[in-house]
C-alpha cells in the first residue's frame, strides 16, 4: 500500500555554539557591512540634528549606536529564521510530567 | 595515501531531494462553529472593506494620510508625535493574544487571522466554481480538458478579481478612495498607488488561494511559540481517546460506548491505541492522506498493529476520517494536539454532525483542556490568566486615557546654534526657534510669555507676542530674548505658550547666556 505519510525530514538538535552562532555571527556581518555603507553616506552629527538636537551624542557615540541598532535588527531577523526553521517535531511534543 | 572512499547514495526520489507540499483540499463543513467563522469573516472583511468608504465631519473615516503625516481614525486625528500610541497599541494587541492564547488556545489563528479569513473566501469561491474536496481532487489529477480549463480559468478569474478589489481598498486606506475610485476610468492612477494595488493584490491571490495552510505552518512564528502559553487548563480542540478508542467502522445498531456496557476506557490503553493506529494507519486514514508529524522519543521497538476488535469493544470513532478531510491544515486530531492545528474547529463539527447520523452524544471531538480529558478539574482562574488580564486592562485603560487626553497643543523651543548671545551696545541678545504645532482642527492664536528672574530685567522682544498657527499646521517662530549688557553666565527661564481661548498651555524651560565673567 502507498505510504502517505510524509517523509521525516527531521535532523537532532545541533549544539548550542552552533545555533548561537548561527544567529548571532551572520547577523554581526550584515550590521557591520550595514554599518559601512550607511555611515558612509551619513554624518552621525547630522543625524544628530536632526532627530535629537537637544542629546549630547559624538561621533563616535553615533557610529557605536548604529552598529548595534542594526545588529538587534539583523540578529532578530537571524533568531525569527532559527525559529522558522525547526523542524516540526521540536513542537510537536509530549507535555511535561506534571 | 590511503585510499579512501566517500560513500555516496544516490537519492531514488526521481529528481529532486526537496519534497513538494501535498496540497490539502479541505471538504466543506457546517456546524455551529462554521457559523460563528462565517459571521467573523462577515464582520472583519466587512470593517475592511467597507471603513474607507464611511465619512466623518466630511472626509474619510479611516484615512492614514502618510504624505500629511497624518492618520484620521474616525473622531480622532494621530500625529507622527502620537507614535507611542501605535506601539502601545501594538502592546496592548500582543498582550491581548498571550490572555486569550491561554486561555482559549488559538481562537485568533481560526477565526481572526487575516490569513484565515481570506482563505475562508478564496475557499468558498474554489468550492462554488470546482466543487467539493472530492470532486476538486478528481479535476486536479485529471487530464487538461475543457471544462477543467473553464473551470480552473474561471475560479481564477474570480480570485483576481477579488484580489484585486483587495489590493484597491489597502490602497483606499492611504489615499483617499473615493478619488481613487473616481481616477480608475480613465485610469490615472500615480505609479505607487498602481505599484502598491497590484503588490497587495498578488500577496492576496498568492496567500489565500495557494499557500494557504502554508503560511501557518512555516511562516507564522505564533504557531511555533504557543506551547509557551499553553498549559494543561488551556482551551483546546481535543479528541477523546478514551471515548473513541479503539476507532473502526461497524454496522448501524451498536449504540455508543457512553450507553453501553464496555464504557470509557483507561487512559493508558486508549494512547496505546491511538499509538498504534498513527504507526499502522488503517486504509481509511491513509486514504484521507493525513499529514502526520508527531514524533516519539527513542528507540519504539517493533509495534504491533492493533488486533481486528469485535463490535462491542469498539470505541465510537466509526473511523470515518470527515475530521481529516475538513481540516484546513490536513492533520488528524486523533493523534492529539499539533503545532499545526489552528483550533478552526473544523473537526469538531464535521465530527459531531457524524455522531448525531450514529445516533451518538456530540463531542467525540470537542473544545476540551487537557485537565479535562484526563479526568481531572479545569481551573480558568489561574496565575497567568489574572496576570495577563490585569496588564491587559491597565494598558488598555492607559491607552484610552492617553489618547482622550492628548494634548492639543505641542510646543518647543530650541536655542539657536550659531552663537551663545550677541552683544548689541547696551543689550545682550539671545536667539531661539519656537516650534507650535496646533493638532485642533481650528486655527488658534497662542500668546508667549517670559518668566525668569526679575532682577535679570530679561525682556521677550515683542512682548506680548502672540502667534497664530491654522488648524492642524506646524509654526515656526524666531524669537529673541533680551537683557541688559551686565548679565553674566547661564540663567534659567521659562517659555509660557497659552492659547488665546485657554483650551491649551505649555511651558518650556530654556536658558539664556550672557558672557562667562
Amino acid at each position: 500500500m502507498t505510504d502517505f505519510t510524509a517523509p521525516r525530514l527531521d535532523h537532532p538538535p545541533r549544539p548550542l555554539a552552533q545555533r548561537v552562532g548561527a544567529i548571532l555571527w551572520p547577523s554581526f556581518f550584515a550590521a557591520g557591512v550595514a554599518t559601512m555603507v550607511f555611515f558612509a553616506f551619513v554624518d552621525p552629527l547630522a543625524l544628530r540634528d536632526l532627530t535629537f538636537p537637544q542629546l549630547q551624542i559624538s561621533r563616535g557615540l553615533g557610529y557605536t549606536l548604529g552598529f548595534f541598532t542594526f545588529w538587534l535588527a539583523t540578529a532578530s531577523s537571524s533568531l525569527f529564521t532559527w525559529i522558522l526553521l525547526r523542524p516540526a517535531s521540536r513542537f510537536n511534543r509530549p507535555l511535561p510530567p506534571r | 595515501m590511503a585510499k579512501t572512499q566517500i560513500p555516496l547514495n544516490v537519492l531514488d526520489t526521481g529528481g529532486s531531494a526537496y519534497v513538494s507540499e501535498r496540497k490539502v483540499y479541505p471538504r466543506d463543513v457546517s456546524g455551529p462553529l462554521n457559523r460563528l467563522r462565517v459571521a467573523a469573516v462577515i464582520w472583519l472583511l466587512g470593517m475592511y472593506y467597507v471603513f474607507p468608504w464611511l465619512s466623518w465631519d466630511g472626509r474619510q473615516a479611516v484615512l492614514f494620510d502618510l504624505p500629511a503625516r497624518k492618520f484620521f481614525v474616525f473622531g480622532l486625528t494621530f500625529w507622527p508625535q502620537d507614535f507611542v500610541f501605535l506601539a502601545m497599541l501594538l502592546m496592548i494587541a500582543a498582550l491581548a493574544l498571550f490572555f486569550f492564547t491561554a486561555l482559549a488556545g488559538r481562537l485568533w489563528c481560526g477565526y481572526a487571522c487575516p490569513q484565515t479569513v481570506w482563505t475562508e473566501v478564496f475557499l468558498w469561491m474554489e468550492r462554488a466554481i470546482e466543487g467539493d474536496r472530492h470532486k476538486r481532487m478528481k479535476l486536479d489529477a485529471g487530464p487538461w480538458t475543457r471544462d477543467k480549463l473553464l473551470r480552473k480559468g474561471a475560479k481564477h478569474l474570480v480570485w483576481l478579481l477579488f484580489a484585486l478589489w483587495t489590493g484597491f481598498t489597502f490602497v483606499g486606506f492611504f489615499t483617499p478612495i473615493r478619488d481613487l475610485a473616481a481616477r480608475a476610468w480613465p485610469f490615472q492612477w500615480g505609479g505607487w498607488e498602481t505599484f502598491w494595488v497590484l503588490f497587495y493584490a498578488l500577496a492576496t491571490w498568492g496567500n489565500a488561494g495557494f499557500l494557504r495552510e502554508q503560511v501557518c505552518k512555516y511562516m507564522c512564528p505564533y504557531a511555533r511559540f504557543q506551547s509557551a502559553m499553553f498549559d494543561r487548563n488551556t482551551l483546546i480542540i481535543a479528541y477523546d481517546p478514551m471515548r473513541g478508542e479503539p476507532r473502526g467502522p461497524r454496522k448501524r445498531g451498536i449504540a455508543s460506548v457512553l450507553e453501553r456496557a464496555r464504557g470509557l476506557l483507561d487512559a493508558r490503553t486508549a494512547y496505546d491505541y491511538v499509538f498504534r493506529a498513527g504507526k499502522h494507519p488503517s486504509a481509511a486514514t491513509q486514504a484521507a492522506q493525513a499529514k502526520g508529524t508527531i514524533t516519539w522519543d527513542g528507540d519504539l521497538g517493533t509495534v504491533e498493529p492493533l488486533p481486528k476488535f469485535a463490535p462491542e469493544e469498539l470505541g465510537d470513532c466509526i473511523d470515518c476520517t470527515i475530521c481529516v478531510q475538513v481540516c484546513p491544515t490536513g492533520i488528524d486530531i486523533r493523534n492529539g494536539l499539533q503545532y499545526e492545528c489552528i483550533a478552526c474547529g473544523a473537526c469538531i463539527d464535521a465530527c459531531d454532525e457524524v455522531m448525531a447520523k450514529m445516533g451518538y452524544p456530540k463531542g467525540l471531538i470537542r473544545y476540551s483542556t487537557q485537565n479535562a480529558i484526563d479526568g481531572r478539574s479545569s481551573r480558568v482562574l489561574r496565575p497567568r490568566i489574572v496576570l495577563y488580564g490585569l496588564i491587559l486592562l491597565g494598558l488598555a485603560g492607559g491607552w484610552a486615557w492617553g489618547v482622550s487626553h492628548r494634548s492639543p497643543l505641542i510646543a518647543e523651543v530650541l536655542r539657536d546654534r550659531n552663537a551663545l548671545y550677541q552683544q548689541t551696545g547696551e543689550h545682550l541678545v539671545n536667539g531661539y526657534t519656537l516650534k507650535l504645532v496646533n493638532k485642533t482642527d481650528a486655527a488658534q492664536a497662542y500668546r508667549i510669555r517670559l518668566e525668569a528672574d526679575p532682577a535679570l530685567r530679561l525682556r521677550l522682544t515683542g512682548e506680548p507676542l502672540e502667534l497664530r498657527v491654522p488648524a492642524g499646521a506646524v509654526a515656526a517662530q524666531a524669537i529673541e530674548i533680551d537683557a541688559p549688557a551686565d548679565v553674566r553666565g547661564r540663567h534659567p527661564v521659562t517659555l509660557v505658550v497659552e492659547a488665546a481661548d485657554g483650551s491649551a498651555r505649555a511651558r518650556l524651560d530654556s536658558a539664556f547666556f550672557g558672557p562667562i565673567r
